[in-house]
């Protein structure tokens, strides 16, 4: 069930008022079976999936908290294979079959080989599932949290509606303190959470699946797309993945709330950034992000182990990072790989210069003041992330050589085609949409919206809310199936 | 009540009368554009009385497209209406008579049939569904008890009749301010050169993968309901297949299976099939893969068509 369908509009009331009816003592149990009902819909299988991954975190987590010394280690290791081994080999076994067979073919004329395929397909948000369970086993682990929680509490933290498909990646200390909250849900968090709500669609339905189809089509013919669409689908993509992730993730913590549970931000307005170290690591995919962090770059030394290794690191996870990502929808392929070696090689520009940087800001306050300076920060961080972005959305390296290439040789042309160019009505939709998120976002960075919102007049308030819903009836693409990030 | 139950009802009731009005303004922009939607012709129309119904997916649409119907009608001095509308099959064109035998009365319907149509819910359940449909059919009394008897006998999703109550399609209408008019008909004038890739898409998309032996069975079935809805108004049936090109045709799949069992169905009720597939091979009398143009329809009305529609017995007592 994804959080556009009319079926989730009657599973949410109907949830809610179940939950609302039953007593505190039950609300686990509650939440705990529709997420199941949520998760299986449509696609019952996959509640095998989760099914397994919950037994798994179950008894490994009680064996982790129980053991001493080695056996500790050891159950803890065979958590980390077992479902990480899961992941790749539903994400990548068949992928990596064929290009094992080609490498064979190309290497070994006249030798061919037949590696037998999986042909699993991976369950929606199954990432997403797998990294929660890792966490929670790596916490037990350090001690954290405890192995001993009841199993239906277990069982929910993995199968949380919200979060299900496609995140936050919450941790398991901070679901486990609200679990035994009770679920306080006040008054007083409806309305913000009908407001994160009726954002996040918007974002999904209005913004991002309007921009899609000109992204789809231009990219879908790259060779013979003209450079302009080109690069026009090139910006609206940043904007299309940016307004469908971030769109589901407010959703997510907007119905959260609804039921009492806080989930952690996960994305603070990305494409104000000024560098792209600030974009990965405070303001897009932000529960990832940390996740990586304390599960992987920390425990390889982090910045603490000397500069090569800290440059190591940082490309690692990096490289692991456009791994995961591979299979989005857009094939897999080692253009991900390119991905996140390119934003790899950004860090490794910000860290060699940071020193530079913050001798000259310094020296020249001034300058370290400017808007403009901050200004043109924020368009280069954008840019740097828009151009890596066309390795994430092409079908193949090649594609996105292509994009680039067509692009780069009509750049100084640009100016002069602009004012020409025969642009359609999506342009000017997609355009002012953008336009419409990022003095939204501004808005935001100086004030939050939830604040001027709360302060405004009702007249004034509910005038914006009548238009964000009506917005959504009048613009929104309600026929797109899903969200980018569920296919992870 | 709280204030913030008050503040609620309030917000909602606001709500709904802007809801209201845009509805309102949805459903009369659709009568401005509307134009080759079934339901849209037959509330449209201003005669009661017919002499021909049309039925039938896209390749019964070129009878109707520019003045084709009208220069039909001039040259049999007939009342012909064609209610045929893309990709439907014998589920939804019974959804269209049943339609139109309650605001009107026809003495003959001619049926075009594709085999296509008859091997997959996704031109029959799932053509009610459709938004575009939904958001170019005006909101009816008669359409709404047809479509709450199509949900609850035919299998037919019950989000089709919540969508076309609600008019939930027509407000979310991106081409709002366009004449329903379909891509095919821009074509019309247009001739076609024949390309073997396009077929194959073409073919591919309109036989999706399924069980086609139990489709066949169950549209087939469908088709003898409608037969049925025509007989118990008295209305005469005449099934035709249009012409296509050869290319076309020899790739299309399991059309002896379909011929065989359309026949069956028909010759139990004593109404003929009659068999124009194999008629205008030439490219010049197509639009696209297998349309007919201008030049095509023309070409068929002169050969076959008009003498069919003139037929004794088709005609009112007194002509």
């Amino acid at each position: 069930m994804i959080f556009t369908s009319l079926e989730f509009f009657i599973f949410l009331p109907l949830t809610l008022l179940v939950f609302a009816l039953v007593g505190a003592r039950w609300r686990c149990a509650w939440l705990l079976v529709a997420s199941w009902v949520f998760y299986g819909a449509g696609h019952p299988v996959y509640l095998v999936y989760l099914g397994s991954v919950t037994i798994v975190a179950l008894v490994l987590g009680w064996g982790v908290e129980r053991a001493a010394g080695g056996r500790r280690v050891a159950l803890l290791t065979v958590g980390i294979v077992g479902l990480a081994g899961s992941l790749i080999a539903f994400k990548y076994f068949d992928f990596a079959a064929g290009e094992f067979e080609k490498l064979i073919t190309a290497t070994l004329p006249g030798r061919s080989v037949s590696v037998p395929r999986l042909g699993i397909t991976s369950p929606a948000g199954y990432s997403f599932i797998a990294f929660s369970a890792l966490s929670y086993l790596i916490d037990i682990y350090r001690r954290s949290v405890s192995g001993e929680q009841r199993a239906v509490n277990v069982a929910l933290y993995l199968a949380f509606f919200p979060k299900l498909l496609a995140g936050p990646i919450e941790r398991a200390p901070a679901f486990f303190s609200q679990l035994s909250n009770r679920f306080s849900c006040g008054s007083t968090d409806i309305e913000p959470a009908l407001q994160l709500i009726a954002w996040g669609l918007f974002k999904k339905v209005v913004i991002a699946d309007n921009l899609a189809p000109l992204v789809d089509r231009n990219f879908a013919i790259a060779a013979f797309a003209a450079p302009l669409e080109l690069l026009s689908s090139v910006y609206f993509f940043a904007f299309q993945i940016y307004c469908d992730f971030s769109g589901y993730t407010d959703i997510a913590i907007g119905v959260a709330l609804l039921f009492g549970v806080r989930l952690m931000d996960n994305f603070r307005r990305p494409y104000l950034s000024v560098s792209t170290a600030e974009f990965w690591g405070e303001r897009w995919h932000i529960s990832l992000a940390h996740w990586f962090r304390d599960y992987l770059y920390i425990p390889l030394g982090g910045s603490r182990a000397g500069p090569l290794r800290h440059y190591f690191n940082v490309m690692l996870v990096f490289l692991v990072s456009g791994l995961w990502h591979a299979g989005l929808g857009y094939g897999v392929g080692w253009s991900f790989l390119i991905w996140g070696a390119l934003n790899g090689t950004y860090q490794w520009i910000g860290l060699a210069t940071r020193g530079l940087w913050r001798r000259l800001g310094e020296g020249i306050p001034a300058v370290r003041d400017s808007t403009w300076l901050t200004i043109l920060r924020t368009l280069l961080t954008f840019h740097l992330i828009a151009f890596a972005w066309i390795f994430f959305r092409a079908k193949s390296i090649g594609d996105a050589l292509t994009v680039i290439r067509k692009i780069a040789v009509n750049l100084t042309e640009f100016p002069a085609l602009i004012f020409r160019y025969p642009f359609t009505a999506e342009h000017a939709m997609g355009a002012s949409l953008i336009a419409l998120l990022l003095a939204v976002e501004v808005l935001d960075q100086r004030r939050s919206i939830a604040q001027r919102l709360a302060a405004a007049p009702v007249p004034v308030r509910w005038a914006i809310y009548y238009l964000v819903i009506f917005g959504l009836l009048i613009l929104g693409r309600w026929q797109a199936k899903e969200f980018i990030y569920m296919r992870f | 009540m709280t204030h913030q139950g008050k503040s609620a009802v309030t917000f909602i009731a606001i709500g709904l009368l802007i809801y209201a009005g845009l509805y309102l303004a949805a459903e009369r922009l659709m009568y401005r554009n509307g134009h080759s939607n079934p339901f849209f012709k037959i509330t449209m129309a201003t005669r009661k009385d017919f002499e021909w119904v049309i039925l039938g997916a896209s390749h019964a649409m070129p009878l109707d497209f520019s003045d084709f119907n009208n220069q039909m009608q001039d040259q049999t001095g007939l009342k012909i209406i064609n209610l045929a509308s893309p990709g439907t099959g014998p589920l939804y064109n019974r959804f269209v008579l049943e339609a139109f035998v309650k605001e009107h009365s026809v003495r003959n319907v001619l049926y075009i049939a594709d085999s296509f149509a008859f091997y997959s819910r996704v031109w029959n359940e799932d053509r009610f569904s459709d938004s575009k449909m939904i958001r170019t059919t005006p909101l009816t009394r008669n359409t709404t008890e047809l479509l709450w008897h199509h949900s609850t006998s035919d299998h037919v999703d019950p989000r089709s009749l919540l969508d076309y109550l609600t008019g939930f399609s027509k407000i979310n209408n991106r081409d709002r301010f366009q004449k329903d008019v379909w891509e095919g008909e821009l074509q019309f004038d247009r001739v076609y050169r024949s390309s073997a890739s396009a077929i194959k898409s073409r073919v591919s998309y309109l036989f999706p993968s399924g069980d086609r032996e139990a489709a066949l069975a169950r549209y087939i079935a469908q088709f003898g309901k409608l037969l049925d809805t025509a007989s118990t108004q008295n209305v005469r049936v005449v099934v035709i297949k249009m012409p296509v090109p050869a290319a076309f045709r020899s790739a299309l799949p399991n059309e002896q299976a379909f011929d065989q069992a359309l026949r069956g169905a028909l010759a139990a009720r004593g109404i003929d099939l009659q068999d124009f597939s194999g008629e205008l091979d030439e490219p010049q009398f197509y639009f696209d893969t297998d349309h007919l143009n201008r030049a095509g329809v023309s070409e068929l009305f002169a050969r076959y068509l008009k003498a069919l529609l003139m037929k004794p017995g088709s005609l009112p007592p007194s002509s």
